[in-house]
């Protein structure tokens, strides 16, 4: 073997470096001793890249099925070492081969893909049966081993002749103890795709591939210099297929047309591919009519008009079994759909930062110290106890299984049903008629034998109390009449408030004498008290625990594979079995399930949707604390099961009263409490557009040629996405007559555009575990404490840190401020903050890296408006405005105000 | 589409006024969103070139201001070796939407003739902008002379 083959002097082709798919499938080992040895390999790659496989104990036969990815050039050398692992002598060499790459290239032509070679190990054993020099080869084992994914153009394999001379001028350099030959597909079938569940599937969930095929692997060699790209260029420019394909902004008149017809163009191509990288496998470089240059990638069918970066090392290029391109970063032994570029990467970091902080964060989050017994309402037992099972056994037939304990069935919509019921029973009062209209879909009336009604959701298998049409609402019985002057009102939102003619002021507090104590509300229970967080609190777990299901489910996982494996066990089960207990075990990890090990999961799971590779949820506004969807999670083909199985999950973490890592937006919220999204929820979340809009709002319009339409526009990578805001939207100009209309329908369109249908999955998989309905009593920021819970808040941290405008550290109403912050208590502390800065966590590094939606922004208070006015919050730009009250007590009542009540009032 | 009438009508607009400090606008008939043209300063020291540069509208335009970057390389305290200028007008606290891409350029040639060194990008030059003007202008026309463009004639 002439082991003196220096790459040095080859030219730049035949040194580029490529990936080469090695799986090293098993060994047979001849038989040389008492003891079965505890064989491994190791791989070498020109003396330097060290890959070793497990060790296998005890056998003659290792099988090891283990694919590594390495980096070669056509002139590499591989050398292949048997050993045999001890645990307390030097392991000893069993045997060993080297291979020229470039052999088996010629041999197959500068193929090989799903190449099988036959190695025989040889071991040097001199005449006394040491190692040595002088002695003779003899065959130690034969080793069985699969190369894929590396293809070379023939053109450069004939430039090797000259590089190597000799070595290169046999067809036959296989002989040498080297057998090869090209599998075919279903000879490996079993083998491939066992090793490719253990390695590297595409991002979260798309099955695995279902074989090794060739046509698996894009070609990862590399696009090579200038005089590629143009005989690339040349060669595919007639390609139909590809054309029709070409829809994507760049020309789409022009694809499939030859090549550039003007001199300069041509003469531009090699130029500039000259001073540039080489553009990544399977892109091409092309010029369009007007002579501008556009990229085609060859591996996606898309056009693009940015130069592609190259794939950063350690990256390759894949297709599943469904054709789907994906990428394979093998550095971390991930996949993602989207190609990776600088951003994409940074943010990744980023989040693989975050990661290591995230379990430390979840020990710190509560919400009260100690979790507070159920509180039924009128001290009545649930009809959880024996319905419960009839609602589970016939949860879609309800009128024709009857009620078995004399209770009486009502299915809602179903007139017959009804009637008869209402007939059998006079217990079931105002039965379809009480005016609030059908019931939910799947929901359904019944009456207990004592005459109470109550309410079973088949969908989801619970029942409750409470109907759920109403549920959370206060239902106002006896309204005492109002002071004169006086007059009830509704904000936007629903919220009530009081209206005062008499001094033209506002305010939510009820004027009428002891109304806060005096008449018990709907629960009967002080009214005050029905509005604190911690009864509604109560209220829903008190749900929780009247539907829990007997025992419990296993849900068995690996740190490594956290999402798919997560994804799997919970979208197998049937939702309402998520109500079970929870028994999470890591794999490989000893210990019981008492709380903690489920609390640890819900906390990462909830970070690794986070993951930026999986394009699920992105963080909005660039501040990094809440979540909205990412309208172009398509690129991941089946995006809409995942955001089913993620509202599985959230509805988990609220059932089991669990903490997540992040919360969502404010208007995502309100979206799982269909409440109505107004313009200020386009503050938070993009205040560009939403200043534009309060512009547009604010000045007349009509003079200033605008040239707007009722229709819009949004760009979604690289496709702009044009949406009518009415029919014919196209036609009708927005004039400062109708611009509320137009105000309206864009606000509508900004807060859904591209997300749609991932909300929905989402509100699917959510409604399956916990009914919707259950989150009535909340508002969209209790409902984000409630998710995330709260943080012991370092009032001196956050003072050091806030900043003012128009006061000074030392104004009284600064002054003041603190001193309201000093004593209220921390669910209090984290509503205000909530307020302010849109979420109820203090960042890992305290108040100094508070975030604002252009970067770090402090916690700042302005002095704005008269003392009459309520404070107002900008949570972008975590700023307070706050007017100058005149006393402390002013002060408070107004803050308390804010915080307590849902926005619309507190924040416009 | 949405962006595209508005533009459509800008583009007109600013073609009939015929700007002349703005000159040959190039925009390609199937993308509006892309404008490029030559900027056709006044005062010394750039008075000797015209410098090239792209502006860029985003879908939601006019919700969102364009971006402007420098294709030509220029000597200037407010516009950085990769082109990007910071402009007041076009910032998102003080964006409008019915700020017209006209009144963006004149303020883009405004802040060429006339740099403004309180809030420069390039704080080396804007040092020296105020500490040896003469310097500056030596080398700005220098810079100008090797790398800006010819300016139109007509």
């Amino acid at each position: 073997m002439s082991d003196t083959v220096q790459p040095l002097s080859a030219p730049i082709s035949l040194s580029t470096y490529h990936q080469l798919s090695l799986t090293v499938e098993s060994a047979t080992i001849r038989n040389s001793g008492l003891f079965k040895p505890n064989p491994y390999l190791q791989v070498i790659v020109d003396g330097k890249v060290l890959r070793k496989t497990e060790v296998i104990k005890n056998t003659l036969h290792p099988k090891w099925k283990e694919e590594f990815t390495v980096l070669v050039t056509p002139l590499s050398q591989l050398m292949f070492r048997l050993a045999d692992h001890h645990s307390f002598r030097k392991d000893h060499v069993i045997g060993e081969k080297k291979i020229h790459l470039l052999k088996v290239l010629h041999y197959f032509n500068g193929k090989c893909e799903n190449v099988e070679l036959c190695i025989d190990l040889m071991k040097t054993v001199s005449q006394d049966g040491t190692a040595g020099n002088n002695g003779v080869k003899v065959k130690t084992a034969d080793l069985v081993l699969l190369l894929d994914g590396l293809r070379l153009d023939p053109s450069i394999l004939s430039q090797s002749h000259e590089v190597l001379g000799e070595a290169t001028n046999s067809r036959s350099p296989l002989n040498d103890g080297v057998r090869a030959r090209i599998r075919l597909r279903n000879n490996s079938d079993s083998s491939r795709s066992m090793l490719r569940t253990q390695n590297l599937r595409p991002p979260p969930g798309p099955p695995p591939l279902s074989n090794g095929s060739i046509s698996g692997v894009v070609a990862t060699e590399n696009g090579a210099g200038p005089s590629h790209a143009e005989h690339g260029a040349a060669e595919s420019s007639g390609s139909g297929a590809l054309a029709a394909h070409s829809s994507q902004p760049p020309p789409t008149v022009v694809t499939g047309a030859p090549a550039p017809a003007t001199p300069g163009a041509t003469a531009a191509p090699a130029a500039n591919a000259a001073t540039e990288e080489p553009l990544p496998p399977g892109w091409e470089m092309r010029y369009d009519v007007y002579g501008r240059r556009y990229y085609v990638d060859h591996n996606t069918r898309s056009t693009s008009w940015e130069r592609p970066q190259p794939l950063p090392p350690g990256w390759e290029v894949r297709r599943d079994a469904r054709g789907r391109v994906y990428y394979v970063d093998h550095n971390t032994r991930t996949t993602t759909w989207q190609r990776p570029d600088t951003e994409r990467l940074a943010r990744f970091q980023h989040w693989r930062v975050e990661r290591r902080h995230v379990v430390a964060q979840g020990n710190q989050r509560f919400l009260y110290p100690a979790p507070h017994p159920p509180h039924p309402p009128h001290n009545q037992h649930p009809p959880h106890a024996h319905q419960q099972s009839d609602a589970e056994e016939a949860p879609a037939a309800g009128s024709s299984s009857g009620a078995p304990n004399g209770g009486v069935t009502i299915v809602s919509g179903s007139s017959s049903a009804t009637s008869a019921a209402s007939g059998a029973s006079g217990a079931s009062v105002a039965g379809a008629d009480d005016g609030l209209g059908a019931l939910p879909a799947g929901w359904e009336r019944r009456v207990q034998p004592d005459g109470r009604v109550y309410y079973v959701n088949h969908k989801n298998r619970t029942t409750q109390w409470e109907d759920p049409r109403t549920q959370g609402q206060e239902v106002s019985a006896l309204e005492e009449a109002l002071p004169p002057g006086w007059e009830i009102r509704f904000t936007e939102e629903g919220s009530r408030y009081f209206v005062d003619h008499n001094t033209r002021t506002t305010t939510f507090q009820d004027p009428r004498p002891g109304a806060p104590k005096g008449p018990q509300g709907a629960y009967g229970v002080p009214r005050a008290y029905e509005r604190s967080f911690r009864w509604k609190l109560s209220q829903f777990r008190y749900l929780c625990q009247s539907n829990a299901l007997p025992s419990h489910i296993k849900i068995t996982l690996s740190r490594q594979t956290l999402f798919e494996d997560s994804y799997h066990q919970i979208m197998r089960l049937p939702a309402y079995e998520l109500r079970r207990r929870l028994y999470i075990i890591f794999r490989g990890e000893e210990g019981l399930d008492y709380g903690g090990v489920s609390r640890e999961w819900f906390f990462l799971l909830s970070h690794e949707v986070l993951n930026p590779m999986y394009c699920l949820f992105e963080y909005a506004n660039k501040n990094n604390y809440s979540l909205q969807i990412n309208p172009a999670s398509y690129v991941n083909p089946d995006h809409l099961l995942y955001f089913k199985f993620i509202g599985r999950f959230i509805a988990m973490a609220l059932y089991h009263g669990r903490f997540i890592y992040s919360g969502f937006t404010m208007p995502f919220y309100k979206r799982m409490l269909n409440k109505k999204l107004t313009m200020k929820d386009i503050e938070s979340i993009d205040p560009e557009f939403y200043n534009s809009l309060v512009w547009i709002r604010d000045n007349d319009i009509d003079e200033c040629g605008l040239e707007m339409w009722f229709s819009v526009d949004f760009e979604v990578l690289g496709q702009v996405i044009h949406h009518e805001l009415k029919p014919a939207g196209d036609k009708e100009r927005v004039t400062e007559a109708n611009k509320e209309q137009y105000l309206q329908l864009v606000t509508q369109w900004r807060m859904t555009r591209g997300i749609e249908e991932q909300t929905s999955a989402f509100l699917d998989g959510f409604n399956e575990v916990v009914p919707l309905e259950w989150l009535k009593y909340f508002d969209e920021r209790e409902l984000e404490l409630m998710l995330c819970g709260m943080q012991e808040v370092d009032v001196d941290d956050w003072q050091r840190n806030a900043i003012y405008r128009h006061y000074t550290r030392t104004s009284k109403q600064v002054v003041w401020f603190w001193q309201f912050v000093r004593q209220m208590d921390n669910e209090k502390r984290a509503r205000l903050l909530q307020f302010v800065t849109g979420t109820c966590r203090v960042p890992v590094g305290g108040f100094a890296e508070l975030m604002g939606s252009n970067g770090p922004q402090r916690f700042c208070i302005e002095k704005v408006g008269k003392d009459t006015w309520l404070p107002r919050s900008h949570t972008c730009f975590n700023r307070l405005d706050l007017p100058p009250y005149k006393s402390y007590e002013q002060l408070c009542e107004k803050l308390n105000y804010a915080i307590e009540e849902t926005e619309g009032f507190g924040q416009e | 589409m949405a962006a595209t009438r508005r533009l459509q009508k800008e583009l007109n607009d600013i073609r009939q006024s015929g700007l002349k400090s703005f000159r040959d606008i190039q925009v390609d008939e199937s993308n509006i969103l892309t404008w490029q043209g030559l900027i056709v300063p006044d005062n010394p020291p750039y008075n000797k070139g015209a410098f090239r540069i792209e502006i860029n509208f985003p879908a939601e335009y006019p919700f969102k201001p364009p971006k402007i970057s420098f294709k030509t390389k220029i000597y200037h305290p407010n516009i950085d070796e990769k082109g990007q200028v910071c402009l007041p007008i076009i910032s998102a606290e003080n964006w409008k939407p019915a700020t017209k891409t006209d009144q963006v350029i004149q303020a883009l040639v405004a802040l060429v003739n006339d740099p403004e060194p309180e809030h420069p990008l390039r704080a080396e030059l804007a040092e020296e902008f105020l500490k040896d003007r003469k310097k500056f202008t030596k080398n700005a026309e220098e810079f100008t002379k090797k790398h800006s463009e010819k300016r139109p004639t007509d």
